[in-house]
C-alpha cells in the first residue's frame, strides 16, 4: 500500500512573529514541520512497523525553504517526496485539488494529515481532500492501527471518543495525543540525502486560490497599565468585574 | 553512507599563518556553509537538548546520575556519541564540524555538556585513535550507544597543567599477565558514573602510559563528589588505585607514549570548549532577552534602556565572533584532514599530525570562547538585576557553570602560553614566515606614515583596523624578540599580551571574512561585525601599549609608541547606535539573531 502524508512548514512556536511589505516575515525565523503533520509522518511509520507494507511518501507544497521539512520527514523515516514548489500562497481548496491529484497519480490508498493548521488554523484540508476524491475521512484520530484493508481506531467527538472502522482508501486527520513523533537520527539523515525529492512545478496542477491574502496583521496585546488601588476594597472589587465584562469582556 | 558532510574544501591555513597571510571569504568555512544534513543534525540536537535535558535540568543539578544516564542513553540512540566514531566500528564517522555543531546545539546545560563532552572527547577519541582492533571490539560500540559513560583520568592534586609531572605508578605483573596500578587522580570528569577509564601512570616510574581500566576492577575506588562551585550536576570525583591489576591488554597506545595521546586529545578538547561555549551563550542571551522583554521599571520594559542594550549588543556580537572563529577554524581543520587516505595504516596519527598543527588556533579558540561566555552570562545575570543573584532564574546557574571553561583543558593561562610559544616555535623552525613578515612591516613602519590603502564596502573601515591590527602584532612580536631574545618565554606577561593580540586578529579576521561571505544579506550581521571590530581594536590597542610599556624606555619608547599611534589612529565607529540597532533585533526575535534581508 501507499500512504501518503501532507505536511506543511510553519513559523516554529517559540518565534516572534514580524510583518514586513504586508506579509509574515519568514526570513531568518526558524521553521519548522507543522507539529500537528509530524503526528501524521509518525503514524504512518509506526504501521509500516506494526507490520503493513507501506510505501510512505511526503508531499508539500510550498517555496524553496519547504524543502528542509521535507527533509526532516525523509529523516524520520518515510520514503519518498514530492514537492510542488511555488512562491504563491494557496488556501485550502486549492491546496486540497493538488493533493487530490497526486493521491490519484499516486494511487494511493490512505492520507494522513494535520487536524489543523498551526499558522492559519484551517481544518479543512483533509475533508476538502477527502471530498474530491470521494474517500471517506475521519478527523481528530488519537489511535490508530491497519488490519487488512481496515482500519480501526479512535477519534474525539465534540464529548467524547468514538471508535471507528474504516475501509481504505481513506483520509485521516492527525492531532497531538496520536503518539510522540520521533527525532530524525544522525544515521536516518544521513541515510535521508540518498532519498528522492520530487519537484514539481505548481503550474503542472491547474489551481488558483480563490481567496487570496490582502493584507496581514499582527495583534498586539496592548497593556491598559491600569491600577486599582485598593483603598476602598469593594468599590475595587466592582470596578475590576465591570471592567473585566464589559472591557475585557472575559466574564458575562 | 558518506564519510564526510561537508563539500567544502579550504584553503589550507593553519598554524598562526592567520597573522601573516590575508584569506579571501571563499577561504574559510562560516556557519552559513553547513549542509543540509548538518543544519538536520542540528536540529535534532536542539531538539534533544530544548526537549530532553532542560526539563530534566533540576535532576541533572542534584545528581541524579540516572537521569544522566538515561540521557546518555537516549543521545546514543540518536546517533548524537557517534560522530567521530569509525563506520567499521558502527559509527558514523563524520566531519569536525559536524561533531564541534554537537557540541554547540548541545551546551544547553552545562553539567550535562560537560558529561556530554568528556564522553566523546577524552573519554572516547583516546580509544578510536589509539586501541587496538580487540580494544574498539570491546568498547566502542558500549561507549557509542552510551551504555557505558567514558571518563579520562590524568590529573593529580600535584599534576595539573604539569601533566608529565604525575607520580601514579605501574609495574608488569611478575607473571606479564597484568600491569599494577597504585596513585591517587583528582578532579576526575564522569568518575562516579563511568564504566571505562583512561587512567595514566608511569610504568616503573618513567614511562608514561595510559591504560584502559574498567570500573568494578579490584583496586580502582572512586572517591566521594566533589563540591563544586558550578556543573554541579556533572560528576568529579577522586579516583584511587591500589594495586589495581589492569590486563596488559589494556594498556592503551604504547608503553612510554602516553603523552601522545594526553596532548593531542587536547587540541580537539580545547576547540570543543569554544563550540560549547557558543551554545551556552546563546542559551543564556535567550534566557536574559526574556527576562528583560517583560520586567518593566520606570513604566518601560528594561529592554528600552541603553545600558540594557549595550549588554544585549555586546553579547551578541560575542556570539557572532565566536560562531565565526569556531566554525572557520575547525572548517580548516576538515579541509586539512579531507586530504589524507583513510586507508593508510598510520590514518589515526596522521589526523592528530594535521590537527596538531593547529595548536595556536586551539588554544585561543579555548581562552578566548571561555571568556566570551564569561562575559556573556554575566551581563545576563547583571540585567537580571537581584533576580539574578537567586537560583530561581537560570543566570545564577549558568554564572557559575562557565567558570569551569577558563580551569579545565589547560589553564586559559597555559593556553595563552601555548599560543605565543608554538607561533614562535614554528618561526624558529621555519615553518612559519613570521621573521621575514616581522622585517616587513619594521621596515614599513621605520620608513614612516605610508599611503593609507584605500578600501571600499561597508566594511572598509574594520579592514583597515584588521590590518593594523596583524602590523602591530608584528610589530609587537618583533619589538618583544628583540629585547628578550630566547628570554621571552620566562616573560609571561608579555606572552601574554601578543596571545591576547594573535586572538584577537583571528577572531576579528574570521568576523569579517564571514560576513563579507554574506554578501550583504544580513544587514545586522554587518553592524555585529563593526560592532566587535571596535572591541577588538580596543583589545589589542590596549595590549601593545602594555607591551610596548613593559620592553622600551627613552627614546626607543618614544620611537615605538609614534609607530604605535601611526598604527591605532582611527576614527571611532558609533557603537552606541550599532549597539542600539542591534539590541533591538535581538529583542525583537527573543533570542541571538542575524536578522532578516530587511533588518
Amino acid at each position: 500500500m501507499r500512504i501518503l502524508v501532507l505536511i506543511r512548514q510553519v513559523l516554529d512556536a517559540q518565534e516572534t512573529v514580524r510583518v514586513a511589505n504586508n506579509k509574515v516575515d519568514l526570513d531568518g525565523r526558524k521553521l519548522v514541520m507543522d507539529t500537528m503533520d509530524e503526528y501524521g509522518v509518525e503514524q504512518a511509520l509506526r504501521l509500516r512497523e506494526n507490520g503493513a507494507d507501506a510505501e510512505i511518501v511526503v508531499v508539500a507544497v510550498g517555496d524553496a525553504r519547504t524543502q528542509e521539512a521535507l527533509r526532516a520527514a525523509l529523516a524520520m523515516g518515510a520514503d519518498r517526496a514530492i514537492h510542488v514548489e511555488t512562491d504563491a500562497a494557496l488556501d485550502v481548496i486549492a491546496l486540497s485539488s493538488v493533493m487530490a491529484q497526486i493521491a490519484r497519480a499516486e494511487q494511493a490508498d490512505l492520507i494522513l494529515c494535520g487536524g489543523q493548521q498551526a499558522d492559519w488554523d484551517s481544518q479543512a484540508l483533509g475533508a476538502a481532500t477527502a471530498e474530491r476524491l470521494a474517500w471517506p475521512q475521519v478527523t481528530w484520530t488519537r489511535a490508530l492501527a491497519l488490519h487488512g484493508a481496515t482500519l480501526t481506531g479512535k477519534h474525539d467527538a465534540d464529548d467524547g471518543v468514538e471508535s471507528f472502522n474504516v475501509t481504505l482508501p481513506a483520509v485521516l486527520s492527525t492531532q497531538q495525543g496520536l503518539n510522540e513523533p520521533r527525532y530524525p537520527t544522525l544515521p536516518n539523515i544521513m541515510k535521508a540525502k540518498k532519498k528522492e525529492i520530487r519537484k514539481d512545478m505548481l503550474e503542472a496542477y491547474s489551481v488558483a486560490s480563490r481567496v487570496t491574502l490582502q493584507g496581514v496583521a499582527v495583534q498586539s496585546k496592548e497593556r491598559l497599565k491600569r491600577i486599582l488601588d485598593g483603598k476602598d476594597a469593594p468599590a475595587a472589587a466592582a470596578l475590576l468585574v465591570q471592567s473585566l465584562r464589559q472591557e475585557a469582556r472575559v466574564i458575562q | 553512507m558518506s564519510t564526510t558532510v561537508a563539500t567544502f574544501t579550504a584553503k589550507r591555513a593553519s598554524g598562526g599563518s592567520f597573522l601573516i597571510e590575508d584569506l579571501r571569504p571563499e577561504d574559510v568555512f562560516t556557519p552559513e556553509d553547513l549542509s543540509e544534513e548538518q543544519q538536520q543534525i542540528a536540529q535534532t540536537t536542539s531538539a534533544f537538548a530544548e526537549e530532553r535535558i532542560l526539563p530534566a535540568l533540576d535532576q541533572i543539578e542534584a545528581k541524579d546520575f540516572d537521569v544522566s544516564r538515561r540521557l546518555m542513553r537516549e543521545a546514543g540512540e540518536l546517533g548524537l556519541l557517534s560522530v567521530d566514531v569509525p563506520e567499521e566500528y558502527g559509527g558514523l564517522e563524520l566531519d569536525k564540524v559536524t561533531s564541534a555543531l554537537v557540541a554547540d546545539k548541545i551546551s544547553v546545560s552545562g553539567s550535562f555538556s560537560v558529561t556530554f563532552s568528556a564522553h566523546v572527547g577524552i573519554g572516547t577519541l583516546p580509544l578510536i585513535w589509539y586501541g587496538t582492533p580487540l580494544q574498539k571490539e570491546k568498547y566502542l560500540a558500549k561507549l557509542s550507544s552510551g551504555e557505558w559513560i567514558a571518563s579520562y583520568a590524568l590529573s593529580e592534586s600535584s599534576a595539573g597543567s604539569d601533566a608529565m609531572n604525575i607520580r601514579a605508578r605501574a609495574t608488569l605483573s611478575p607473571d606479564g599477565m597484568h600491569y599494577i596500578l597504585n596513585g591517587e587522580k583528582m578532579w576526575i570528569s564522569n568518575a562516579g558514573m563511568a564504566s571505562l577509564f583512561t587512567v595514566f601512570a608511569k610504568i616503573d616510574g618513567e614511562h608514561f602510559t595510559a591504560f584502559l581500566i574498567e570500573a568494578g576492577t579490584p583496586g580502582l575506588t572512586v572517591g566521594p563528589e566533589e563540591h563544586k562551585l558550578g556543573i554541579r550536576g556533572s560528576s568529579t570525583c577522586p579516583i584511587i588505585l591500589t594495586d589495581c591489576k589492569v590486563p596488559v591488554e589494556n594498556l592503551l597506545g604504547e608503553a612510554g607514549k602516553g603523552h601522545q595521546i594526553a596532548f593531542n586529545i587536547l587540541n580537539v578538547g580545547r576547540y570543543k570548549i569554544c563550540a560549547s561555549a557558543v551554545g551556552g551563550a546563546r542559551n543564556s542571551l535567550r534566557g536574559g532577552i526574556r527576562y528583560a522583554r517583560e520586567r518593566v521599571a520606570f513604566g518601560k520594559p528594561i529592554t528600552s534602556f541603553g545600558l540594557v542594550q549595550e549588554k544585549i549588543a555586546e553579547s551578541a556580537a560575542g556570539i557572532y565572533a565566536a560562531e565565526a572563529l569556531v566554525y572557520r577554524t575547525v572548517g580548516a581543520i576538515d579541509a586539512a584532514l579531507s586530504a589524507l587516505d583513510k586507508s593508510a595504516p598510520d590514518y589515526s596519527r596522521q589526523v592528530q599530525k594535521s590537527i596538531e598543527e593547529f595548536v595556536v588556533e586551539c588554544s585561543i579558540l579555548k581562552f578566548w570562547g571561555s571568556e566570551m561566555l564569561e562575559r556573556v552570562v554575566d551581563h545576563m545575570l547583571q540585567l537580571h538585576g537581584g533576580y539574578g543573584y537567586v537560583e530561581e532564574y537560570p543566570a545564577e546557574r549558568a554564572y557559575r557553570d562557565s567558570r569551569i571553561n577558563k580551569i579545565f583543558e589547560g589553564t586559559n593561562e597555559i593556553n595563552r602560553l601555548i599560543t605565543t610559544s608554538w607561533m614562535i616555535k614554528r618561526a624558529m623552525q621555519g615553518r612559519l614566515a613570521l621573521l621575514p613578515a616581522i622585517k616587513k612591516v619594521m621596515d614599513e613602519v621605520m620608513a614612516g606614515p605610508g599611503a593609507r590603502v584605500a578600501l571600499d564596502g561597508p566594511l572598509a573601515e574594520e579592514r583597515a583596523l584588521l590590518a593594523n591590527a596583524k602590523k602591530l602584532g608584528l610589530f609587537c612580536a618583533g619589538a618583544a624578540s628583540q629585547k628578550f631574545g630566547t628570554d621571552l618565554a620566562e616573560q609571561q606577561e608579555v606572552m601574554g599580551m601578543l596571545a591576547d593580540m594573535l586572538a584577537e586578529v583571528l577572531v576579528l579576521e574570521s568576523v569579517l571574512l564571514r560576513t563579507e561571505k554574506m554578501n550583504g544579506r544580513k544587514p545586522l550581521a554587518i553592524k555585529l561585525a563593526k560592532y566587535y571590530a571596535a572591541r577588538s581594536f580596543r583589545i589589542v590597542e590596549t595590549s601593545a601599549e602594555r607591551m610596548l610599556g613593559a620592553i622600551a624606555e627613552g627614546d626607543m619608547l618614544r620611537t615605538q609608541m609614534t609607530i604605535f599611534r601611526r598604527l591605532t589612529k582611527r576614527e571611532p565607529a558609533n557603537t552606541v547606535a550599532l549597539g542600539r540597532d542591534i539590541s533591538i533585533a535581538m529583542v525583537d526575535a527573543g533570542r541571538y539573531t542575524l536578522g532578516s534581508r530587511t533588518a
